[in-house]
Parts: C-alpha cells; structure tokens; sequence
C-alpha cells in the first residue's frame, strides 16, 4: 500500500504534537505501509480561513491535492483539520460547478490543475477500513488490557458525514473497536462527542476556555488513565489548555495526560513512550506511562 | 462546582438585540443574497425549529444561539448580523449541522454571512493575523530552533518551511489580499 501524506500546519511544528506524527509515521512503517510526504505542503485553509474566503480556500487545499495527484496517490492525512478540508474540495466542487471553473482558474494561474482524480482520506478511518482490524491485531506485540481511557473522535473527522462519509457522527464506534483490539477499555462518558471549542483559539479565547472547561470536568469526573485525542486542536485545547483551566477555575487537582490516537497503537506495537514523543506533552504523561509499567505493558 | 471562580470569568456579552424591530433595520433581500451563495441555499428551508441551537455546545456556556442568527437573516437584519463579534462564536462543530432536519446546514451559512462580513471589513482580527502567517511563511504555525531538535531526537526527517511560488499566485488571482486589505489595521483591537 502506497499513500501521499499531507501532516498539517501543527502536526511537524508544535512541540506537543511531534509525538503524532512520529508514532504515525512509526505504525505506518510497522504496518509496512509506504507514505509520501506531499512536496511543499501548504496550509490546507480549514474552517478558520474558509470563514475569510471559501474559494481562496478551496483552491489552496486542491493545490496540496493536485501535488497527491500528480503522483497519482490518493492523500492520507492524521490531521482531521486537513480531512475536512480535503473532503470539502471534491464535495464543493461537484456540487457548485460555478465554483469548480471559478477554482480551476486559480489554480491555473498558479500553473496547477487538479482533477478530483484522488480522495482525501482520514488516517483512522484508513486503519480501520483499508487496513483492519485484524491485521492491526495481529502486529501487536503488547496486550494494554487494564488501561482505561476516554477516546475524543473530535468534530472533523465526522462531520457532517453527508460529507465526509465516514460513520454517522452521533455514536461513532470504529475507533473504539481499534483501541478495544489491542485490550484498552474505551470508556463512554459525559461529553466524550462534544466539541472542545478549539476553534475559537484565538478569536474568543475566553469562551474556547469555557468550553473547554465542561469539558475537562466531564473527562476529570469519568476517571480515566488518560484521554486520547484524533484532532490536534483537540490535543491542544485538552493538553496545552488544560494549564490555563487549572489556574482560571482552580482545579488544581486537575492532571489528565492527553495523547495521541496513533502513540496507543505505537504502544500496542512495542514502540517506547520516548520515541514517540510521549514526554513532550504538556501535561505529564508519567501516571499513564507509570501504569502501563505496572501492567506489563512497556519494557 | 468551582462557581464563585468561574463567576469571575468575564464572559463575552450576550447579543440579544435591541426590541423592536425596526422597518429601517430590515433589508428584505439580505436573505436571498446569502442564500444565492455557495453553502447559503438551506437557509431558505429554515423551520426556525430550534434543533440547532440544543445541540449547540457554545450555547450551553454563554447567551449564542444558531436558531436565532438565523432568525436575523431571514428577517432581514444585515447590518446587526455582518457587524461585530456575534457572527464570530460559532466553533464549527458542525453539530448542528449534522442534526437539521431540514438540511440548512447551519455551519455553511456561517461560512456564507463570515465571507460577507470579511469582505466589508468585518473579520475577526485573530484569523486575519493567522492569514498573514499562512500568506508568509505557506502555514499557520512556524517551527522553532527548539522543535527542530525534537524532531531531529526523534528520527523525523527536518522540518523546512514550503516554497511560496504558487500559494503566493493563488491568492494573487483568487482577490484574497482584497480582503485582507479590507480587514487591515483591526488587528490590533483585539
């Protein structure tokens, strides 16, 4: 199997999201899957910037499209920001054709041309359905029975799956069913599906930290080892945010470990907490990495 | 359970309007203009049911509800819709987009009233600062010395910022340093 990759603006640039893309690109060379990395990806122009023009945006996503297709490779990406802005390109531009000629101006004026010859596809969704999970079970070296999270799918990997098509986003369950292959119990809890407000990082930061703060009471009060984050505006309102919570609400109890979806796999697979990136977070992984020692679970 | 603390949060003003509607606060074609734009067509099929806002997780923390933005545009109140902050607190969670039995998706009228608003000015400062990081160095976040050795201690191959060639002509061509011009010296409000 052969993908063109796009990793996104945060993934390769923050230094408590490095660990996402390292135990990506560490379960993707463990699965013996090949990835390309698209030459001189730019911003995939998500939500934020669709919000100043679409079309401007749309453009800039098929040009990081055009790069994929020109290698004729559909393109893969762990970043649901960079999904959603993918899924939207060939969604937008079947459905308003004035858009599609108005989009293929641009992008000619750039010397570029895309085609809609490829699919952007999310790198859970591409583990659960073109991988398996029995495949996912079987290059698992380590059981992880006894470690309690809560799995947050976040907004844009699912929706609105009109668009992006993946499972309807209510009761999402498919990457529940990956963490519970490798014996992780994926607890259900209050607020598990509602947004972190990440977004509004930024433009209202205020109310991004009253949205935060439900839900980082809904996480605190399901006692968990850890949550695990898809989306990295997820991961750093959850993570990097959590600081600001505990001293804005005085939780000062308050320490959840937060990690990245794929680092659980990595774990699974037998790859160490440090190399992938397990001690850069913002809040201390140690209690989770602490209890994995426990149960055997970590060399 | 942190109440007296979280009272002290100075929360962002609730939008309620003023009461009443006035004739000369009305532009009756405001909502044909939105919905004539791509992603504005649903609104036109509004019940004005409410599954929005219930589901909306901005409106569980503050006064901010979707069924009432949309309320505004179909009564035709441009200037208190375009104008200010309100239009800025959707999350994009696209919940309730997911839920509308009508198929307004809310969430793209959003996008549809937000490039109106742009184009007048109006954007939030935040993402036009973060535009401007986009538009010089091809992402919205730049690596540092310090990450860069976190990569290097991790295996990961350098992280090298992208060349500007064809970003630069797409904005160029697509009118989008009009709207950034339109938006300039806001960002400083903040």
């Amino acid at each position: 199997m052969k993908m063109a990759i796009a990793w996104g603006c945060l993934m390769p640039t923050r230094r408590s999201l490095i660990g996402y893309e390292a135990a990506t690109r560490k379960v993707l060379e463990h699965l013996d899957i090949e990835v390309v990395d698209v030459p001189n990806e730019t911003c995939c122009a998500p939500f934020w910037m669709q919000s100043l023009d679409l079309t401007t945006s749309i453009a800039m996503a098929a040009r990081n499209m055009a790069k994929a297709e020109e290698m004729g490779l559909d393109l893969l990406t762990p970043c649901s920001g960079c999904f959603h802005s993918y899924k939207r390109v060939n969604y937008a531009l079947e459905k308003y054709p004035e858009l599609h000629s108005r989009v293929d101006d641009i992008l000619g004026a750039a010397g570029l041309s895309y085609d809609r010859s490829i699919e952007g596809r999310h790198l859970v969704d591409f583990l659960y359905n073109d991988v398996g999970v029995e495949k996912l079970k079987q290059h698992s070296t380590v059981d992880l029975t006894g470690i309690e999270v809560g799995l947050r799918y976040g907004c844009h990997m699912l929706k609105p799956h009109e668009m992006l098509n993946i499972e309807y986003s209510e009761r999402p369950t498919f990457a529940d069913t990956i963490l519970e292959t490798f014996g992780v119990t994926s607890k259900m809890y209050t607020g598990k599906h509602r947004c972190c407000g990440g977004l509004l990082r930024g433009i209202q930061d205020d109310l991004a930290d009253m949205v935060l703060h439900e839900r980082l009471v809904d996480a605190d009060n399901a006692d968990l080892d850890g949550l695990v984050t898809v989306c990295s505006l997820c991961h750093l309102q959850h993570d990097m945010g959590q600081r600001i919570i505990k001293r804005k609400f005085g939780m000062d109890e308050l320490e959840i470990p937060v990690l990245h979806y794929p680092q659980i796999l990595a774990l699974a697979f037998g790859y160490s907490p440090e190399e992938i990136g397990l001690t850069h977070h913002t809040v201390k992984t140690d209690k989770f990495v602490e209890k994995l020692k426990k149960l055997g679970g970590v060399a | 359970m942190e109440g007296s603390n979280s009272d002290s949060v100075r929360k962002p003003k609730p939008y309620r309007s003023d009461v009443p509607v006035r004739d000369a606060d009305v532009d009756s074609a405001f909502k044909y203009e939105v919905a004539d734009k791509f992603g504005g067509e649903g609104l036109l099929r509004c019940l004005k049911c409410g599954a929005c806002s219930g589901g909306c997780p901005v409106g569980s923390v503050i006064d901010y509800r979707p069924r009432r933005v949309l309320g505004n545009v179909l009564l035709g109140l441009r200037e208190q819709v375009l104008v200010g902050e309100n239009l800025w607190l959707c999350a994009a969670c696209f919940t309730c987009e997911e839920r509308c039995v009508q198929e307004v998706n809310f969430t793209d009228v959003v996008t549809v009233l937000r490039n109106m608003a742009s184009e007048e000015g109006h954007a939030a400062p935040g993402y036009v600062k973060m535009a401007k990081t986009v538009m010089e160095h091809g992402r919205v976040s730049k690596a540092t010395g310090h990450v860069g050795k976190i990569r290097e201690e991790l295996g990961l191959p350098p992280f090298s910022e992208p060349d500007m060639e064809q970003l630069h002509k797409i904005i160029q061509s697509s009118g989008f340093l009009e709207i950034i011009e339109a938006n300039e010296g806001r960002e400083s409000e903040e």
